[in-house]
C-alpha cells in the first residue's frame, strides 16, 4: 500500500462498509450493555469509600441496580450504603401527583443520622423529574449539615456510563473549592465503577505502576476517605484521562475551572507497548527525567517479556494467529484489541462497542483501533448494545476467541465455535475483584485468560 | 344499563367552565334528570355553586388520607336539587403532577363502579384546560367521557385552548375517544365576538352548541355561592342556560373538527385584529358604565 493510499483510506476512515456507525437508540434495545443514567450516579457514588447514594426514586431503581448493574460488574455487591440497604423514597403515585418533597426531606434528615457516610449523594430518577421536585432547595438545608450533592439523573437522560459524567458535573459545581497545586498529584478519570468490569483492579495498577515514577495518581474510588480524595481534586498538575470519551466532560470542566490541563489515553494501557507508551507521555508531561522512566520501562519489559515466553510455546504449537472478537465498551475494547494484535500477533476480526459513546466520539474510536494494530487485516468496527443484533453479528465468522460480556458465555461454543472470555459489562459468571488487564502484569494476566480457555482440560 | 350521556367541557381556566357547566347541571337537574358533574382542574372549584358556595372534600386528598381505604360515598356529595358533585383535586400549584393526579381520580371513579350506584342519566365532567399533557386529554380518551364542548369567549387565549382541544381530540378519534358537539360561546355581548367566533368555527370545521351572554346575574348569584339557575331562575339568563342545557341534552352531533395549524392559528387572528382592537375599546367603555 503506497503512503497516498493510506492517507485516502484515514480520510474514508468512516465511509469504508467494514465499519458501522450506526446509531441504534432509536430502536428497542434487547439487553443493553449498560443501564441508566440514575444507574451511573449510583454505582459512581458506591466506588467511592463512604459515599451514600440517597436515592428520590421508585423502590425498583435500587432493587434494580442490584442486579442490573452491581452483581452485573463482576459480582459486585453494593457494601454497607448499596443494595437492599440503598437509601429510598420509595415514590408511589401519591407523590408523583403531590410531588415527593416532603419525603426526601425525611430520608435525607435520617440517612444523615443513621449512616456512618462522609459524602451524601441524592440522586432523583425519572419520577421528581418529571414532575419537578425541587430537588436543589431541599439539598440545600442539608449543606451545613452534612457533604451533600444532588445529581439529577432521570433513567431517561442517558445511558450509565453518561451517569458518570453527571456525577462528576455535581461535584465540581456544588463541592469542589480552589486548593494549593501539589506537584506530581493526578487525577485518574474514564474508568466507571461497575460498567467498566475491571475498574477496581485497574484503578491500583495505575497508581502503583505512576507511584513508580514518582506520580502521586488520586485514584479516589475504592480508598479509604473517598471524599478527602475528591476535595483534593483541584490541587492536581494533571489530569489523565483512560477514555476515548469517558471522563472528558469532567475533565474540560476542571480546565476551566481550576485550570488543570488533562493527558487524555484511548483506553487503560494494556500490556507492556501500551503501558511503556503512557508511562513515555505522563513524564514527558510531567518532567520527569526520562532516564527515570527508560529505566523503569526496561526493568518492567525485560520482566514483562520472559514471562510471555512461558505460554509462548501453547501459542504457537495450539492456536497460533487466532482470529479473536470483542465485544465491549470502548475503553476494554481498544486495550484488548491492541494488545492481541500487537502483541500477541492474533487477528482482530470484528470489534462490537458496546458502551453508546455520543456520536462525535465514534470516529475517533474507530481510528484509534484502525491506526494502532499492527496487522494487514481489518476488522469489522460496528457500535451496538442490543443482545440479539450482537450475536446475529457474530454470525459465521473464523473468530477462535470471542471477548465480551458473560451473556455469551454459555452458548459461544455451541453458537460461535468460539472459546469465551468475559470481559466486558455485564459478567455475571465471574467474581472480579483485582483482576484486569492493565499495565505491564495485566498484559500477562489476558494472556494467562486466553492460554486457559484451551489447554488441558488434566 | 340505561345509556348515560357522558360530556366533557374543556376551556381555558377562568373562560367560565365551572359557572356555565354548573348552570347546565342545576338546568338539566330542574327538568328531572339525575346529574353528576365531576371537576378535573386541581382548583377543586368546579361544583361550588351547587354546594352553596363551599367546598367539598377531593377524590385525591381523600385517597391520600384514606390509602385503600377510600369510599365513594366520602368524595361523592349531595348538592343543589341532589346533583352529584365529584372534585378531582389536585396538587398545589408549582408541584407534583396534576395531569397524573387526573388519571388517578378519573381510574378511581370509574373502578368503584359508580355509575351502577348512583345510576345519572348526565355526567359532566369540568376539564382545565390547554390539554397540555396526557393527564389532561384523560376524559376524552375511550371509555370516559363521549361528546366534547369547549367553552370559548372570543379572546385569542381562550379560542387558542379551543384549537388545543381539536388538535388532542383529532389524536385520540382514532382510538375510539370521545367526539366534539360544539363550542359553547361565553361572555358574548358585542356583535364583532359573535363574527370571530363565527368566523373560528368555520375555520376549524365545527359548530356552536350555544351563545351565553355576559351578566350581572350570574356574578351576583356567584356570590351567593349559587348558580343562577337556583338564585334566579325567572332571569333571562338562567333561561339562556336552560336552553342551552336542553340542546346539549339533544346533541346528537359528534365530529373531529379541524384544528388550525400554529401558522394557520396566528395568520388567523391578525386578519381579525383592526376588529379585535375596536373590540377592545368597546369592552372598556363597557366596563365604565
Ligand atoms: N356569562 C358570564 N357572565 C358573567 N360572569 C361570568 C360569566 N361566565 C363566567 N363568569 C365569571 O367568570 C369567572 C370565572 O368563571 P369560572 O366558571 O370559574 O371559570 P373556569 O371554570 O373556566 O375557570 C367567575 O367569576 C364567573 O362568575
Ligand atoms: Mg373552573
Amino acid at each position: 500500500m503506497t503512503s497516498k493510499n493510506e492517507k485516502v483510506n484515514q480520510e474514508n476512515i468512516l465511509s469504508n462498509d467494514q465499519i458501522q456507525i450506526n446509531s441504534y437508540e432509536n430502536d428497542s434495545v434487547e439487553a443493553p450493555r449498560y443501564s441508566c443514567a440514575l444507574s451511573g450516579v449510583y454505582g459512581t457514588t458506591l466506588g467511592i469509600r463512604g459515599g451514600v447514594p440517597i436515592l428520590h426514586s421508585g423502590a425498583g431503581c435500587g432493587i434494580g441496580q442490584l442486579f442490573g448493574t452491581l452483581y452485573a460488574g463482576g459480582q459486585s455487591a453494593g457494601g454497607n450504603e448499596g443494595g437492599t440497604s440503598t437509601p429510598c423514597s420509595c415514590l408511589v403515585e401519591e407523590h408523583v401527583i403531590f410531588g415527593g418533597e416532603e419525603k426526601l426531606r425525611n430520608l435525607i434528615q435520617s440517612t444523615i443520622e443513621i449512616f456512618n457516610g462522609s459524602l451524601f449523594v441524592v440522586i432523583s430518577g425519572c419520577v421528581p423529574s418529571l414532575i419537578g421536585d425541587d430537588v436543589d432547595s431541599i439539598v440545600d438545608e442539608f449543606r451545613d449539615k452534612a457533604s451533600i450533592i444532588h445529581v439529577n439523573a432521570p433513567g431517561f437522560e442517558g445511558n450509565s456510563f453518561e451517569g458518570y459524567e453527571q456525577f462528576w458535573d455535581a461535584i465540581v459545581k456544588q463541592l469542589l473549592t480552589p486548593k494549593e497545586k501539589q506537584p506530581k498529584l493526578v487525577n485518574i478519570f474514564g474508568i466507571v465503577p461497575y460498567n467498566h468490569v475491571f475498574w477496581k483492579g485497574e484503578l491500583l495498577n495505575i497508581k502503583n505502576i505512576l507511584k513508580k515514577i514518582g506520580v502521586d495518581a488520586n485514584i479516589i474510588f475504592t480508598e479509604k476517605d473517598g471524599l478527602e480524595n475528591i476535595k483534593k481534586i483541584p490541587s492536581a498538575e494533571y489530569n489523565i484521562v483512560l477514555s476515548q470519551w469517558q471522563g472528558h466532560e469532567i475533565a474540560e470542566r476542571l480546565k476551566n475551572k481550576f485550570q488543570i490541563p488533562y493527558i487524555k489515553f484511548p483506553s487503560v494501557p494494556v500490556g507492556a507497548k501500551q503501558t511503556s507508551e503512557f508511562l513515555r507521555k505522563v513524564g514527558e508531561k510531567l518532567n520527569i527525567s526520562s532516564d527515570k522512566i527508560e529505566s523503569l520501562i526496561e526493568e518492567e519489559e525485560d520482566r514483562t517479556y520472559r514471562f510471555m515466553e512461558y505460554p509462548a510455546d501453547a501459542v504457537i504449537l495450539v492456536r497460533p494467529h487466532s482470529y479473536f472478537a470483542v465485544v465491549a465498551d470502548s475503553g476494554t475494547a481498544i486495550g484488548i484489541t491492541k494488545f492481541l494484535t500487537n502483541e500477541l500477533g492474533y487477528l482482530p476480526d470484528i470489534i462490537q462497542i458496546t458502551d453508546n459513546p455520543p456520536d462525535k466520539y465514534r470516529e475517533s474510536i474507530v481510528k484509534e483501533i484502525i491506526e494502532n494494530i499492527e496487522t494487514v487485516v481489518r476488522p469489522d468496527i460496528i457500535f451496538e448494545a442490543d443482545t440479539y443484533n450482537i450475536r446475529e453479528n457474530l454470525k459465521d465468522r473464523p473468530f477462535l476467541f470471542l471477548l465480551s460480556s458473560s451473556l455469551e458465555a454459555p452458548t459461544a461454543t455451541e453458537d460461535f465455535g468460539a472459546l469465551h472470555i468475559s470481559v466486558s459489562f455485564p459478567v455475571y459468571n465471574r467474581s472480579i475483584l483485582v483482576h484486569n488487564y492493565s499495565g505491564y502484569d495485566g498484559g500477562l494476566q489476558l494472556f494467562e485468560d486466553v492460554i486457559s480457555t484451551f489447554v488441558g482440560p488434566l | 344499563m340505561k345509556k348515560i350521556k357522558e360530556i366533557a367541557i374543556y376551556g381555558k381556566g377562568g373562560i367560565g367552565k365551572s359557572t356555565t357547566t354548573s348552570n347546565i347541571s342545576a338546568a338539566l337537574s330542574d327538568a328531572g334528570y339525575t346529574v353528576m358533574q365531576v371537576g378535573c382542574d386541581p382548583k377543586s372549584d368546579s361544583t361550588n355553586t351547587l354546594t352553596g358556595g363551599k367546598s367539598i372534600p377531593t377524590v385525591l386528598e381523600s385517597l391520600r388520607k384514606r390509602r385503600g381505604n377510600l369510599k365513594v360515598e366520602d368524595v361523592i356529595i349531595e348538592g343543589f336539587n341532589e346533583i352529584y358533585c365529584v372534585e378531582a383535586g389536585g396538587p398545589e400549584p408549582g408541584v407534583g403532577c396534576a395531569g397524573r393526579g387526573i388519571i388517578t381520580a378519573i381510574e378511581f371513579l370509574k373502578q368503584e363502579n359508580i355509575y351502577e350506584k348512583y345510576s345519572p342519566d348526565v355526567v359532566l365532567y369540568d376539564v382545565l384546560g390547554d390539554v397540555v399533557c396526557g393527564g389532561f386529554a384523560m376524559p376524552i380518551r375511550e371509555g370516559v367521557a363521549n361528546q366534547v364542548y369547549t367553552v370559548s369567549s372570543a379572546d385569542f387565549m381562550a379560542i387558542y385552548a379551543a384549537n388545543n382541544l381539536f388538535k388532542g381530540i383529532k389524536k385520540y378519534s382514532n382510538g375510539g375517544g370521545a367526539l366534539f358537539s360544539g363550542l359553547i360561546a361565553n361572555s358574548v355581548t358585542f356583535p364583532a365576538q359573535k363574527d370571530i367566533l363565527e368566523d373560528f368555527i368555520l375555520q376549524t370545521k365545527s359548530t356552536i352548541a350555544g351563545f351565553i351572554p355576559r351578566s350581572l346575574t350570574v356574578t351576583q348569584a356567584e356570590l351567593w355561592g349559587k348558580t343562577t339557575i337556583e338564585a334566579n331562575p325567572d332571569s333571562n339568563q338562567a333561561e339562556v342556560y336552560r336552553k342551552l342545557a336542553k340542546s346539549i341534552y339533544n346533541n346528537k352531533e359528534e365530529y373531529i373538527p379541524s384544528p388550525l395549524e400554529s401558522d394557520e392559528l396566528k395568520n388567523w387572528a391578525e386578519s381579525w385584529s383592526d376588529k379585535l382592537l375596536e373590540l377592545r375599546k368597546q369592552e372598556e367603555g363597557d366596563f365604565k358604565i
